[in-house]
């Protein structure tokens, strides 16, 4: 019992932060329609934001004080790259066919991961990211329960971000704005809603949770590479299906059920019978993800929670 | 394709008598001589410089291309004098005209600043940079107020066939030259300046109309322009003297577009964007790498190569069906996750079989190393063998096998998008509802689309794994699928010449550009950007593919409609 207890408080770690970038995939299709390809590297350019504000602005102290510092840095680095990426690589392109925003959407995945590679000092090996007094350090131990402080971190930090989306998307004129665009963008122009403009706010929305997901992926890894963001970006694109892309609870309800069902097929996939189990354990479970993701997007698209159904051709 | 589309009204108010040259004329002319000149001069004291301009009337590189941007000038200077009037009637000359000088003046401003750079000041610079770049700033001014010329569409030109095959022909000695010689270039500085020199021209003929001319001859002569095409890629290592360094390249530039061409049939003709496809062209490496006599294979069966192809082709085209069977439920942006996912789910098996994470079959991250080399009825392919006293090395021998596997892939292509199914796939990639309900079977022809590209990404896999010795996991990841996609994109999608334009593009600047090898993924990421925003179409655009970007154009729309009606009258009268 406490070995599953222990897989689902490491699942729910994992899904915490899916489900942090899982919104990002989520509110930007939700609005334009748009797999927003890129958003693993925002991600990516979070956590990097951290780390360059944490070694050049805060002189390098582990004091607790620095991590709000460090999360501010984090989301300014991903919200710029996300605000940038949309008006230059995207907005151009908002009449094209289909197909043409995705492969932008991959050319600038590409940039943007060797950017930081080449441009970020140090980057083309893993770094070290600070391991910060409180968030770090000794874990908790619950009965035969192991807590990591930093995975603790991940999930009160999800559940803040939820809760403040959650009042800004309902509560406030310019979340309403967003809802009435997702739901139909041509009456809410017509309604007196600047679009382009509300655009621009998914895509900085989604940044901000990306970019406090970079945070405690430094955290709980206690380092990074400029290659994180594309595995953490597929897998968190997987949430967001899962929960039924489009739908911000979904993207969260999708997140946190990846991350169990990722760490229990680790643990549980060992004990297959008939051999079966030679394709079970930690270094298949990536197959074991994308095999979900693959079953989910054919037999159900909308998603666990079926909130909307989206013409996807 | 600029020129043909312009409203024949504002051109027909400007038109100029050809018979009495302009005070223009004389000016642009004068410019040219002085370019001419100027080039022949020493350009600067240096040897060092540019690679060598410092002497007389022994032009370096940089020189000659000068030189070569002052004849065509001329050419174009006559062609407005009244020298060629059927062409004059089909090139703008004074837009070209314009192109050139531009290019000649940005050229060689570069070119003293470079200089004065590289020397610690101007006073290193020979009088002849100075006369050529009054020369280039003259053709600049000159040509800047000539009236643009009234030209016809060239669909509604027809000339002697032997006239439209010799311009082919020439067009083709051209590439294999042009290619020739670009690839003899060791200094990086002078290749990027050959290369931008080439855009520059290409620029001038673009804007005079010259390749849409082309487009149409080759439209007419078909056959003719592929049998071409295919004798200069014959050629190319006749040209090479059994250097390696340029044949290893081009083998790989024919492996790559031999898969775009694979993916050209999914993504170009069928419309199904596929993120994963680098995994077909895996498995028929790994296929070809089991089977090999290699002392690591891990299958101990060891059939001749051809049954080798033939099993790796379809090992491919079977997981091509198992990843085309989604396309039945999903499309669109969900068809390329799945795709994208597919490849990774082949990437991490083929990193994991290997005997402690699951069965052994490809020995994980090691990969299968020591592939030995074809063997063909005792022609071995690791062998220099001599053609007519010129040595073609092991690349060259791989160069000519896959030659032919790339010309079977292209008839098939062709023979493919010109039959029922490729209108079926069009139709599919159009309005798949529309093409369901006029009774295409759409299901069965994306299966088929899939199956197909991952046979021929197949065959050329286990070609590929011989010719590269090993094979490893880490040869198959995504950004692989993503360079595939690019070649398709950047040469424009559907085409064959467009992609093979690509696929060289791709593989081949990296190569030369070693100076900014570091930097290629980052220039590759911002490039695909830049083509989605400027030119989505790609470089060689089908006109009906660039019509789908540009919907609004009703001048182009008309001009697809004419060209094609051009195109059913001609083939039905050669029936």
């Amino acid at each position: 019992m406490d070995l599953f207890m222990q897989q689902l408080v490491n699942g729910v770690t994992l899904g915490s932060l899916y489900a942090l970038i899982a919104v990002g995939y989520t509110v930007v299709y939700g609005i334009v329609q748009l797999i927003n390809f890129a958003h693993g590297e925002v991600f990516m350019i979070g956590a990097f934001g951290a780390l360059g504000t944490w070694s050049y602005l805060l002189g390098e102290s582990t004091s607790i004080w620095v991590l709000p510092i460090m999360i501010i840095g984090a989301v300014a680095a991903s919200t710029g790259t996300a605000v940038i990426m949309e008006r230059f690589a995207y907005r151009p392109l908002r009449h094209a066919p289909r197909l043409a925003p995705l492969i932008t959407a991959i050319g600038v995945s590409v940039f943007l991961q060797e950017a930081v590679r080449l441009f970020y000092p140090g980057a083309k090996s893993k770094l070290p990211f600070p391991q910060i007094d409180v968030v770090t350090g000794p874990a908790f131990k619950l009965g035969g329960v192991v807590i990591q402080r930093a995975a603790l971190f991940t999930v009160i930090a999800l559940v803040i971000c939820a809760l403040l989306l959650w009042l800004f998307v309902n509560r406030t004129k310019l979340g309403r704005g967003m809802l009435a665009v997702s739901q139909d963008p041509d009456t809410a122009r017509l309604m007196g809603i600047n679009v382009d403009r509300i655009i621009v706010v998914a895509f900085a929305l989604g940044a901000i949770l990306a970019g406090v997901a970079g945070v405690a992926q430094g955290l709980q890894n206690s380092n990074i590479d400029f290659r994180i963001g594309f595995l953490a970006g597929l897998k968190a694109f997987t949430a967001a299906v899962l929960g039924g892309i489009g739908n911000i609870e979904g993207a969260v309800v999708g997140g946190l059920v990846l991350g169990v069902v990722e760490a229990l097929v680790t643990q549980y996939t060992q004990y297959l019978p008939f051999g079966l189990s030679a394709f079970g354990g930690s270094s298949w479970k990536d197959v074991w993800t994308f095999a979900l993701l693959i079953l989910v997007l054919v037999f159900r698209p909308q998603g666990l929670m079926g909130a909307r159904v989206v013409d996807r051709a | 394709m600029n020129t043909s589309t312009l409203p024949n009204g504002a051109r027909g108010t400007t038109a100029v008598t050809v018979s009495r040259p302009s005070m223009q004329w004389y000016l642009t002319l004068a410019g040219v001589v002085l370019l001419i000149v100027g080039s022949l001069l020493s350009w600067c004291y240096d040897e060092g410089v540019l690679g060598n301009v410092s002497l007389n009337v022994n032009p370096g590189p940089i020189q000659v291309f000068m030189i070569v941007i002052a004849v065509l000038t001329l050419f174009f200077l006559l062609l407005r004098g009244g020298l060629f009037p059927v062409l004059d009637r089909l090139l703008d000359s004074a837009r070209a005209l314009r192109a050139l000088g531009a290019t000649a003046t940005a050229f060689m401003v570069a070119v003293v600043i470079v200089i004065a750079l590289q020397t610690s000041g101007l006073a290193n610079a020979d009088p002849g940079v100075f006369v050529a770049l009054v020369g280039a700033a003259l053709i600049t001014w000159g040509s800047w107020s000539l009236a643009s010329d009234p030209t016809v569409d060239p669909v509604s030109v027809h000339m002697r066939g032997w006239v439209d095959i010799l311009v082919i022909v020439a067009l083709l000695a051209i590439v294999l030259f042009g290619a020739a010689y670009a690839l003899g270039q060791e200094d990086g500085t002078v290749f990027v300046l050959f290369l931008s020199v080439l855009g520059g021209v290409s620029l001038a003929l673009a804007r005079s109309g010259l390749f849409s001319w082309i487009r149409v001859i080759a439209q007419r002569h078909r056959q003719v322009l592929m049998l071409g095409a295919f004798a200069v890629a014959f050629l190319f290592p006749f040209t090479q003297n059994g250097s390696d360094a340029n044949m290893s390249i081009a083998t790989q530039v024919i492996i790559f577009a031999t898969t775009a061409l694979g993916l050209n049939i999914v993504v170009g003709l069928a419309g199904l964007l596929d993120l994963g496809y680098i995994a077909f062209l895996g498995a028929g490496a790994y296929v070809g790498a089991t089977l090999s006599y290699s002392a690591f294979a891990t299958i101990h069966w060891k059939p001749p190569f051809i049954v080798v192809m033939i099993i790796g082709a379809c090992v491919s085209a079977t997981l091509g069906l198992i990843i085309g069977t989604p396309t039945l439920r999903v499309s669109g942006d969900y068809l390329a996750i799945v795709t994208l996912a597919f490849g990774e789910i082949f990437r991490l098996a083929m990193f994991n079989l290997d005997g402690n994470n699951g069965p052994n079959l490809t020995r994980g991250p090691n990969g299968i190393p020591a592939i030995p080399d074809l063997e063909f009825f005792g022609f071995n392919f690791g062998d220099t063998h001599s053609i007519f006293g010129i040595p073609i090395n092991r690349f060259g021998n791989y160069y000519f096998f896959l030659l032919v596997v790339a010309a079977i892939i292209i008839l098939v292509f062709t023979r493919l998008n010109n039959s029922r199914i490729g209108r079926g796939w069009v139709a599919i990639r159009e309005d798949e509802k529309a093409a369901e309900a006029m009774g295409v079977n759409t299901f069965g022809l994306k299966l088929f689309a899939f199956a197909g590209g991952a046979f021929l990404a197949g065959l050329a896999g286990t070609v590929k794994a011989h010719q590269d010795v090993s094979v490893t996991p880490d040869q198959y990841v995504f950004l692989e699928s993503a360079f595939l996609l690019a070649a398709i994109v950047l040469g424009g999608m559907g085409t064959v010449a467009g992609v093979l334009i690509g696929a060289t593009i791709l593989k081949l600047l990296p190569e030369k550009l070693r100076f900014v090898s570091d930097y290629r993924l980052l220039i590759f990421g911002l490039l695909l950007v830049l083509i989605m925003r400027f030119r989505p179409e790609g470089l060689v655009a089908s006109h009906r593919r660039q019509l789908e970007f540009h919907e609004e154009d009703t001048e182009l729309a008309e001009h697809v409609e004419h060209a094609h009606l051009e195109a059913t009258a001609g083939s039905e009268g050669s029936a």
